[in-house]
């Protein structure tokens, strides 16, 4: 018994302290080195955020040239497929490009549209400045859905930056190096896109589902059965993790027995991304930014309750604090409208009583013409009627002057009814 | 068979095969994702350390597997340390094994890879989902598990392929 533990013993050690031909370092030493690594890369030192940048440049920049056989076998075979099928791609292209012409035309008239409605309501209307970035490393890990791409912090790339494949959302960037940057896939298990539902407009918060799809994890509400399939899915901006309004995909409703999950399918296939654009931050966003920052810095100064506040909640309230400016300003320019219009309805009523009198005025004078005229009638006929109408001995069936019958009968040139 | 002067560069880069191959698939993640394969993915690098430990190839540098650890993080995402520990632990479990062993078996050996394997990916996935709060699907480590522990084998035959190589 005693024999056998010592046996277990020694290879322990043999295999934990025993430097065997060759070998630099113990298997233990390493292990060690292993966990201070793993506890170092949990801290968020600055040297060791430098150490590991350096790393990673050298690293992604290998795994590229080391990958490069590979892709380009890879890319040669998809060639080879792509050639067979040329003409008939050129046949549905052509098809394709036709509808796309008409929908073009639709586009703009409702791009312009949009541009108008946002300018009525006074958004953000910001200028995006997307520049072009290569994949260089894309392994499709089953793990941790990422790619990296050939821009960093020297082409202004930071943690955060929305990237996308044409329109579509593809991901952020969550780790910056000087020539690159990693960016995580909105199909990966840890990504949250905050996005919102057409028709209905429906919050909701979208999940990677660690393949190359999404799946909707959290409604805002009780909207669940107010999604239909179908449904356009696009970033809320809730967050300020996304810019709102990016496409990212299509509601498919899987109904398994009485459970009923909404998949999202994202417009962009991650499967063989090569390019991709950066969405770089733009002038104004700084400025709104640089403004948070000097609001943030006096908040601090004069409020010590804000040093509690988290950075989001600050964000957040400085948002909400322009929204407000925002819809004062509106208000007043409102109220200023109103007053001006109010003068205006002022002087337009007055306008009009003075025309209405005008007006009965008017009426008047032309009444009296008829008036007029009516008796310069009688008065014509009395001259030529008056015998036959007037009442003496010659005409006893006549009328007795300035009577009504006296006038009837001259009007109606001497005829006694 | 190969037979080539000891001081052949071409013999130099076949002595060093092993650890070559390491770095090429932790540079390039050679475990065939790019098939797209639903629920395929295995764990190259865990069976050539493995095999290598096993029988003592005097290349085979514990360092240089070491830093094809940092270097797999660092393509994969992961924090740095966690596959150098990995990588490292199999070492610790094969040189043990070689240790303890007198009379080799493939199937035994076989049998203990998938258990290190399957103990390796746990602490693995314990650290990353405890300490440093990643989301990840437990069942693609399943089948990862399930794909490189069946694979070994086959590979097993290939390494017994070059050693003979070196032998020679």
């Amino acid at each position: 018994m005693a024999s056998s533990r010592d046996d277990f013993v020694i290879a322990i050690r043999s295999a934990f302290l025993k430097k065997s031909n060759k070998q630099k370092f113990s298997l233990l030493t390493l292990a060690f080195l292993s966990i201070l690594i793993i506890i170092l890369s949990s801290l968020d030192i600055k040297l060791v955020r430098q150490t590991r940048n350096v790393i990673n440049e050298i690293v992604y920049r290998s795994s590229f040239i080391v990958s490069y056989p590979e892709n380009f076998l890879l890319n040669s075979i998809e060639d080879i497929v792509e050639y067979s099928s040329f003409y008939k791609d050129y046949e549905k292209n052509a098809i394709e490009i036709e509808k796309l012409k008409s929908e073009k035309i639709s586009n703009k008239i409702i791009r312009s549209e949009n541009e108008e409605l946002k300018a009525l309501i006074e958004d953000y209307s910001l200028t995006s400045n997307k520049i072009l970035a290569k994949v260089i490393v894309d392994h499709n890990s089953p793990f941790l859905k990422s790619l990296i791409i050939n821009k960093g912090s020297k082409d202004n790339i930071r943690i955060g930056t929305n990237i996308y494949d044409r329109n579509y959302l593809v991901g952020k960037v969550v780790e910056v190096n000087y020539t690159t940057s990693r960016v995580l896939l909105i199909s990966d298990l840890n990504s949250n896109i905050p996005v919102s539902i057409a028709p209905g407009n429906i919050q909701a918060i979208v999940n990677g589902d660690g393949k190359n799809a999404g799946e909707i994890k959290y409604i805002k509400g009780n909207y669940l059965n107010d999604i239909e399939d179908k449904s356009i899915v696009y970033t809320s901006g809730t967050g300020s993790i996304f810019k709102s309004g990016i496409p990212v995909g299509r509601i498919e409703i899987l109904e398994n027995q009485d459970l009923k999950t909404f998949k999202v399918n994202f417009y962009s296939s991650f499967v063989q991304l090569k390019y991709v654009f950066a969405e770089l931050y733009s002038k104004r966003e700084e400025i709104i930014k640089e403004k948070i920052k000097n609001t943030e810095t006096v908040e601090l100064k004069t409020d010590n309750q804000n040093q509690y506040l988290t950075t989001t909640d600050r964000l957040k309230l400085n948002l909400l604090n322009e929204q407000i400016e925002i819809y004062t300003n509106t208000n007043l320019k409102l109220l200023n409208e109103n007053k001006k219009l109010e003068s205006k309805i002022n002087n337009l009523n007055s306008q009009l009583v003075n025309l209405q009198n005008k007006i009965t005025s008017q009426n008047k004078v032309i009444n009296q013409n008829k008036v007029d005229t009516k008796e310069l009638e009688f008065l014509k006929l009395n001259l030529i009627y008056s015998k036959k109408c007037k009442k003496n001995f010659t005409n006893p069936k006549g009328f007795k002057f300035g009577t009504k019958e006296y006038r009837d009968c001259v009007i109606n040139k001497g005829k006694i009814q | 068979m190969i037979n080539l002067h000891k001081k052949n560069l071409i013999y130099k880069i076949y002595v060093w095969l092993p650890i070559i191959v390491l770095f090429i698939s932790v540079l390039n993640e050679f475990d065939f994702n790019y098939l797209n394969i639903e629920y395929f993915s295995f764990n190259f690098p865990f069976m050539l350390i493995f095999y290598f430990t096993l029988k003592e190839n005097l290349h085979f540098d514990y360092f240089l597997v070491f830093i094809a650890g940092i270097i797999n993080d660092v393509v994969t995402g992961f924090p740095l340390g966690i596959s150098s520990l990995s990588y490292v632990l199999i070492c610790l479990f094969a040189s043990y094994l070689r240790n303890i062993t007198i009379r080799p078996n493939l199937i035994k050996d076989w049998f203990y890879f998938l258990f290190v394997i399957s103990l390796i990916n746990s602490i693995n996935y314990s650290i990353l989902f405890i300490v440093f709060s990643y989301e990840l699907n437990f069942v693609y480590y399943l089948v990862n598990n399930f794909f490189t522990f069946l694979l070994y084998i086959f590979f097993t035959f290939i390494f017994n392929y070059y050693l003979r190589g070196l032998s020679e």
